[in-house]
């Protein structure tokens, strides 16, 4: 009975994206996915908390996708429980919200709460992860288990981060960059998950 | 405790000892002696294997010299150095004069080494909203302060503000804490050159003022103008005694640039008296520093004032070790005798410089790694890495009898594991496997490869992967199958599984009883890993058919070669628990 | 996504209200989201101009909860948690004004106060009964253990490692968070009438 249900666990879009029935999306209007990206149940995205103050024209005539709030590269893979929403800043004295930015082959581990103002492509955060406001993460970072990345903080390429507040604690060796190819993962996940290869 | 994920570590043929002498010609028949060093199973554990094993992702492969290469035995080159917070690249020339540290405005919070941002004193500068970022027009521009959106800390806690929101490290390097003006090196010189032009008699006199003036002439130094101020004594000495100079000894010998004193360094070694008359009519000696403006500087033992600052204050107002030891040596306030325990002592610490480097082979030279030089780029223009050459292995549990720790390997009782080897060559590999029947150590548990030789296809190029769509899906189906029915035995000599470009086989252990030793001693940390050293032997064939200039290419087209690499590897299935 | 999600504004699954509707008193100014969860039998006062976020989970099961003027909860954080601490008394949580609990914050039940002013960091737990003082921040992942008592201006970082904040923005901050209010309050459609 339980195998019988019409509609499957995901809501799988015509890009490839597979977001979760469960998944806790708010103001999808600002949400932007690029294809292929995995959102699992219980993962929270805040797309309402969108930019407030346009940089040049204040008049609310601005084109339709200058607002995006969060936009998600490909192969991305948001697991459940994890939060995406974009930063707030005070700019010029006044309170606004900026873009979160993800690139491609992005992992967010289970219950990481993301803040950042841009994540390069090819970044595995851990599980328990904070990210703090305005942070930046370039591509090829790993961050494990339970890290606090302090907000402003930079965190270049191939670093790998640890502790509270985060610290560089290892780079990363040319061998290991296969490992953030997320395609094998969009696999598993879906309405018609494929087994990993071994 | 948490259970293990199986590992797989491999060896690099750098710390192995009998390879040490003949790395360059791995494919040359083995000798004789080589047999009785194969005797000996490689033992994880020993002292010497320390630092030499590494996860395949960490090891380069060297082309030229068909051998793998590890971290600690590549020779690396800086090809850039830039800062890690503002990704700016730092010339090297720059690095001679300015350090090794970010001169612009990126440092870290000496409290909590978080990121510190300029902020604007006007603009909160609150960690939940956040301040404007670096050189962002604030609404009011007025003093700016360094502040930690971590920990809370602010430059003003050290009694420093800036006027410009730009160049903090200039300005920083200027300042004391407290705000005071900071004279640089070059200012103390010059103050000194006033001071000294007022006494021209000559050390004498410097020698008397110094005692007469006491305490005055030791004002307190930080290590950066106390070393200028070292440097620039000794050098005005060394000056001062050349050849139609003072007269007051020749000292010019001491430079060590002059073949004189090459000479005498020479004849001091060789117990030559070539010199010897020359050098007993130099009798003059190098004046010491006598007073602050020299270098000099006393140690403060007196540190009732710090004793009785500490009774004022906080515990959190004084320093950590790990704090102290994260302060840049040059910038430290009053530092040269570590007096420096409280927090107002601190100082920003510029960050430190990150580097972008380049891999040679330590045997041929080759380069096996080489990054593009720009910062923003994270592509390669070489990158021989290990995984492209070597089989992967993969360690996934196949039968472990349930156990009273969960997690853990039972004692005593046969647990299979599955080693799934993965062929990156484009060329069909035969693998020969190898274990001590008990694994090294005072535990030693039962190994066996249930099939030691195979042969695992080559692998295939992706877009014929993405084609043989439809054929990977009858193999996945076919594996779903064996999976299904119970039946599945594994067999001794027999594989578990074969794929495109992969073969699994089956390992069985019966770990050791960690209860054996017991009354010896308790075991060491991690004695209850359970480890197998196995040996890989990798074999395949190349066409060298057209690549050989010197053989006759039109004789034989199929010309194959067969070549091979062996190393250890070391296989971590899991911890042993209690029976 | 985002041509084709123009039919579904948004796709957040429907909130089980499980247990009792609890008894509320609400500023008028306050913004409280639709998809924000009031659980428990106790009643949660809320002052005015706070702002609830979508999913922010305030349970009045152990006691009653109260938060200040201007606070900010913001989406899965849990106010009156049972947690491992948490225990039933009259008051189970009291928030000053100007609090700001981050997102996945925890606050367990049994008279734990959190001062003025206070931020509780992103997933941060304060155990019952705790007393955080005024002007504190208890930053990301950081534990207040049941019972503690955090003194004013107190920085809580890496781990359980505690200074003093001597910046003395505090008024800055409050400012900063009145404007942060006023934008929430255009974003997050209030609805207070489905808690009443």
């Amino acid at each position: 009975m339980s195998r019988r249900p019409p509609r499957g666990e995901y809501i799988e879009t015509d890009t490839g994206n597979k977001v979760a029935r469960k998944a806790n999306l708010v103001g999808t209007q600002n949400i932007m996915l690029g294809g292929k990206t995995v959102i699992q149940p219980e993962a929270m995205i805040r797309g309402d908390l969108a930019r407030s103050i346009h940089p040049s024209s204040s008049s609310s005539g601005a084109a339709p996708g200058s607002n995006t709030a969060v936009a998600i590269g490909r192969y991305c893979f948001l697991s459940r429980g994890c939060c995406l929403r974009p930063p707030g800043r005070l700019y010029k004295g006044a309170f606004t919200y900026t873009a979160l930015r993800v690139g491609d082959h992005v992992f967010i581990g289970p219950g990481s709460v993301i803040q950042a103002a841009s994540i390069g492509s090819h970044v595995h955060i851990g599980a328990n992860v904070v990210i703090g406001e305005l942070a930046i993460i370039k591509e090829y970072v790993k961050i494990l288990d339970g890290t606090v990345v302090p907000a402003n903080m930079v965190i270049p390429s191939f670093s790998i981060v640890a502790g509270q507040p985060a610290r560089v604690i290892g780079e990363l060796p040319e061998g290991g960059h296969e490992a953030f190819e997320l395609r094998e993962l969009y696999k598993t996940v879906g309405n018609n998950p494929q087994p990993a290869p071994s | 405790m948490a259970p293990l994920t199986p590992y797989t570590y491999i060896q690099c043929p750098c710390s192995d000892a009998s390879t040490l002498g003949r790395q360059a010609d791995s494919n040359s028949p083995r000798s004789p002696d080589d047999d009785e060093l194969d005797d000996r199973a490689f033992d994880p554990r020993a002292p010497r294997s320390n630092y030499s094993l590494y996860p395949l992702d960490y090891l380069n492969y060297c082309e030229d010299c068909q051998q793998i290469r590890c971290p600690r035995c590549v020779a690396e080159e800086i090809v850039t150095y830039f800062c890690p917070n503002c990704l700016f690249e730092v010339p090297s020339s720059n690095l001679k004069s300015e350090g090794n540290r970010c001169t612009r405005s990126c440092f870290q919070c000496p409290i909590c080494i978080g990121p510190l941002s300029v902020t604007s004193i006007e603009s909160p500068p609150d960690p939940s909203l956040l301040a404007a970022p670096d050189g962002a027009p604030a609404p009011h521009s007025g003093p700016y302060i360094l502040t930690c959106s971590y920990c809370n800390w602010s430059s003003t806690e050290i009694g420093i503000k800036f006027d410009k929101s730009n160049s903090i490290h200039a300005q920083l390097v200027k300042l004391n804490n407290g705000g005071t003006t900071r004279l640089t090196a070059k200012e103390h010189r010059e103050r000194r050159k006033e001071a000294s032009q007022d006494r021209l008699a000559g050390p004498p006199s410097a020698l008397a003022a110094a005692a007469s003036n006491g305490g005055e002439n030791n004002e307190e130094l930080d290590l950066e103008t106390q070393f200028a101020n070292l440097k620039s004594f000794y050098q005005s000495q060394l000056a001062d005694a050349a050849p139609g100079g003072s007269g007051l000894s020749s000292l010019n010998d001491l430079g060590f640039s002059s073949p004189t004193s090459l000479s005498r360094i020479m004849s001091l070694y060789t117990g030559g008296t070539v010199h010897n008359s020359r050098n007993k009519s130099r009798t003059g000696t190098m004046r010491e520093a006598l007073i602050s403006d020299e270098g000099l500087q006393i140690a403060s033992l007196d540190e009732s004032a710090a004793i009785q600052h500490l009774h004022s204050i906080d515990y959190s107002e004084t320093i950590t070790t790990e704090q102290s030891t994260n302060q840049p040596p040059h910038l430290g306030e009053v530092h040269p005798h570590g007096t420096s325990r409280f927090a107002s002592s601190l100082r920003p610490i510029p960050y430190l410089l990150r580097t972008k480097r380049s891999k040679r082979c330590p045997v041929c030279r080759h380069i096996i790694s080489k990054p593009e030089a720009k910062v923003a780029t994270t592509r390669f223009r070489i990158k021989l890495v290990a995984s492209a050459y070597i089989p992967t292995i993969t360690i996934r549990p196949l039968n472990i009898p349930s156990s009273s720790t969960p997690g853990t390997l039972p004692p005593l009782q046969p647990s299979q594991f599955i080693l799934t080897f993965q062929n990156p060559r484009f060329e069909t590999i035969n693998v020969t496997l190898a274990t001590p029947a008990k694994t090294p150590g005072r535990f030693s548990s039962k190994v066996t490869v249930l099939c030691p030789q195979f042969e695992i296809d080559a692998n295939t190029d992706v877009w014929d992967e993405a084609l043989k769509d439809t054929s990977d899906k009858t193999k996945l189906r076919r594996r779903g199958a064996a999976g299904d029915d119970g039946t599945h035995q594994a067999e001794a000599g027999k594989i578990w599984e074969r794929g495109r470009n992969w073969v699994s086989i089956v390992v069985e252990v019966v770990p050791a009883s960690l209860r054996l030793d017991l009354l010896e001693a308790t075991a060491k940390e991690d004695e209850d890993v359970l480890e197998i050293p196995m040996f890989v032997r990798v074999e395949w064939e190349v066409d060298v058919g057209g690549d050989d200039v010197g053989t006759a290419p039109s004789r034989d087209k199929e010309q194959t070669e067969e070549r091979e690499l062996a190393y250890w590897c070391v296989l971590g299935l899991g911890r042993v628990g209690q029976a | 996504m985002s041509s084709s999600s123009s039919k579904r504004h948004s796709i957040l699954p429907p909130i089980s209200q499980s247990g009792p509707k609890p008894p509320v008193q609400f500023s008028s100014s306050i913004t409280i989201a639709d998809s924000a969860l009031l659980t428990g039998s106790n009643p949660i006062l809320i002052s005015s101009e706070s702002v609830i976020h979508p999913r922010a989970r305030l349970d009045s099961l152990s006691g009653r909860i109260t938060i200040g003027r201007r606070c900010i909860i913001h989406e899965r954080s849990t106010l009156g948690a049972v947690g491992t601490s948490g225990r039933i008394t009259d008051k189970a949580v009291a928030l000053g004004d100007y609090v700001t609990v981050e997102v996945g914050a925890s606050i367990e039940a049994g008279d734990t106060v959190i001062g003025d002013g206070t931020t509780i960091g992103v997933g941060a737990k304060v155990g019952a009964g705790a007393v955080v003082g005024r002007n504190c921040t208890i930053t990301a992942r950081s534990e207040i253990k049941a019972g503690e008592v955090v003194e004013d201006n107190v920085v809580v970082y890496s781990n359980g490692m505690r200074r003093v904040d001597r910046r003395g923005v505090a008024e800055l901050r409050n400012k900063g968070q009145a404007r942060q209010i006023g934008v929430l309050r255009m974003m997050i459609p209030s609805n207070p009438a489905k808690f009443q």
